[in-house]
């Protein structure tokens, strides 16, 4: 949509409206953070002040108290445990078979990459009350292990999806040419393919541990006291209206939020290709 | 073609079988030479994708597979797995006359199309601002992304703390005390407004991307031709991006469908059932009253939903070639 037609004075004051109207929405989107940010940063008096206290002198010491807690350091590490054992795993396992489906045709070949979409599109409810069931039974239920095979259900699609992608977008002909001087096909895979795929394979790993950071569910369900993850400890702040903790909410709650937004802004180029699933090709 | 597989695009192939070196195709006249390969590749091909089965099945053949079962079953928790007594449809039965059921069902459907249809309209339309070229773009983008990107269920905590009824911001603001998440007829809208938050710039990135890589052509003709921008956008934008629109569009309904974390931390389902969706409705069956019998079957009426809606985002890309 290069071409604009109208006089220059029209031009100017276009853009000005679309400046105007872009700010506008802006603060919109960012208001509640910002506002959650500053309750982060007000003392427990600030936090209930009627009218709302719009300039205070920032304290810390709900974010003293947050990580002086025992439980928020374990639900750090069990979330970071996880998450990364989930990219692991999906990557180890997911972008062997994003190269088969990219490059060798095989029987069930289509079914199965089916089988994938429809993995990473049915609702995670659906998965998770037999998941429950049978890892309650096998004794797996509120053990890390569990969430992490519980993750590998949205992670596993997504790498293979998006490595897919990435391989066919390879040309063939350097395979061709490691095999011509007589490299096998693990060899060509190992040493010429994933080196030259760095770039996909750190894109997707941002987003699947986005994905394994910021999820609730599965971990709510397969997890105790002494394996839960961030969102869930987050969650239990909440627990009655009485009892909501607005000082250990807010102040977890950023803590929470900052590795993604930090990690969010490597990888947004990768955004575009990761949110649709590969289905566009950003 | 078995020699190096299949690959998506065929002008690529065609350019590799021109370039390919001489010795190559020479190879390729040898019978025993080739079914090598072709074995080979066939080993591969296991050693690569049968791991990736092997996870599949256990964390998604099996579990589903075992919730079919138990929604056919009388089953409780302290029952050893399969001993189970066989109930033919009666689960499926009891969901389907069960009003809070059917109600979630309604809820699921109009909760979904009034999330999708915002986030497609907002979205579309902060797309177009953003896709204007003037400087400081990249910040509006990155800003907007901002909500999208942090965790769901921190955001709905944060609108809860906003819509506190004595200390929220919103009621300070306008001088009352409203029970925004506590009475039945703005509970859902309050989930719906957290909803287009959160998700709205998730449809204006794809659809970004989109507008980005449309040809300038039909634009310059359509100019030329004397149409308004009005009619360029009605006539020459929206079809163009129509494979765009789809893809946002079906994906933002598989994900509201399956909406949860905002509803868990904010409302829970009520207040009177007035925020229960079909994923807090299968939640509280299962976790809450402990019926797995009963939410392995919700879980499957949700599944099958899904699946069709899944069959159908298929069927339209495939036929787009967006895919």
């Amino acid at each position: 949509m290069a071409a604009v037609v109208g006089s220059r004075r029209m031009r100017r004051l276009e853009a000005v409206l679309i400046y105007m109207v872009l700010t506008g929405l802006t603060l919109a989107f960012l208001f509640p953070l910002v506002w959650v940010l500053g309750l982060s940063l007000k003392t427990r008096l600030q936090v209930f002040a009627t009218p709302p206290l719009y300039l205070w002198w920032p304290t810390f010491e709900n974010y003293v108290d947050v990580l002086t807690r025992a439980d928020f350091g374990r639900a750090f590490l069990n979330t970071m445990i996880v998450s990364t054992s989930a990219v692991i795993l999906s990557l180890c396992v997911g972008a062997p078979a994003a190269y088969a489906f990219a490059r060798f045709p095989f029987t069930g070949r289509s079914f199965l990459f089916f089988a994938l979409l429809v993995m990473r599109m049915l609702p995670p409810i659906a998965v998770l009350v037999p998941m429950y069931v049978l890892f309650s039974k096998l004794g797996l239920a509120t053990t890390r292990f569990s969430v992490v095979l519980a993750y590998t259900t949205f992670s596993l699609p997504l790498v293979v999806w998006i490595m897919r992608g990435y391989f066919e977008d390879l040309p063939v002909e350097l395979e061709e040419a490691a095999w011509i001087d007589g490299a096998s096909r693990i060899g060509t895979f190992l040493y010429i393919i994933l080196p030259l795929s760095r770039p996909g394979l750190v894109a997707c790993s941002i987003l699947c541990l986005q994905l394994a950071w910021n999820d609730f569910l599965f971990a709510a369900v397969l997890t105790n006291n002494a394996s839960q993850t961030l969102p869930v400890l987050m969650a239990a702040f909440n627990a009655g209206d009485s009892g909501m903790d607005w000082g250990g909410l807010t102040a977890s709650g950023m803590l929470v939020i900052l590795p993604v937004v930090v990690f969010s802004f490597l990888a947004q180029r990768h955004l575009v290709a990761g949110l649709s699933s590969g289905a566009v090709k950003g | 073609m078995v020699w190096y597989g299949s690959s998506s695009r065929p002008a690529a192939r065609s350019v590799s079988e021109v370039n390919r070196p001489a010795i190559v195709r020479a190879d390729r006249q040898s019978p025993g030479w080739r079914s090598r390969h072709i074995q080979l590749d066939r080993y591969f091909v296991q050693a690569t994708v049968l791991p990736a089965l092997l996870v599949m099945v256990c964390v998604f053949g099996l579990p589903l597979t075992f919730s079919l079962y138990l929604s056919f079953t009388g089953w409780a928790p302290d029952q050893a797995l399969f001993t189970g007594r066989f109930v033919g449809l009666a689960n499926y039965q009891d969901l389907l006359t069960d009003p809070a059921f059917t109600g979630a069902l309604g809820k699921t459907f109009g909760y979904t199309a009034a999330a999708v249809a915002a986030q497609m309209g907002l979205g579309l339309a902060i797309a177009l601002l953003l896709n204007v070229d003037l400087p400081g773009m990249r910040f509006f983008r990155t800003a907007l992304i901002v909500p999208m990107m942090i965790t769901p269920i921190v955001g709905a905590l944060c609108w809860k703390l906003l819509l506190d009824p004595s200390h929220g911001v919103f009621n300070l603001w306008i001088g009352q005390q409203i029970v925004w998440l506590g009475r039945s007829d703005t509970a859902l809208a309050a989930i719906w407004v957290v909803a287009v938050w959160q998700s709205t710039t998730y449809v204006t990135l794809i659809l970004l991307a989109g507008l980005r890589s449309l040809p300038s052509e039909p634009f310059e003709a359509a100019m030329i031709d004397g149409a308004s921008r009005r009619q360029a956008f009605w006539h020459v934008t929206l079809p163009l991006l129509r494979p765009y629109l789809l893809v946002a569009m079906l994906l933002r309904t598989i994900f509201e469908f399956r909406a949860f974390d905002n509803i868990y931390a904010m409302t829970g389902g009520g207040p009177a059932n007035a925020t229960m969706v079909l994923s807090m409705y299968t939640y509280l069956m299962s976790f809450v009253q402990f019926d797995f019998s009963l939410g392995a079957a919700a879980s499957w009426l949700m599944l099958l939903m899904a699946m069709l809606m899944c069959l159908f985002f298929i069927a339209v890309i495939r036929r787009r070639e967006a895919l």
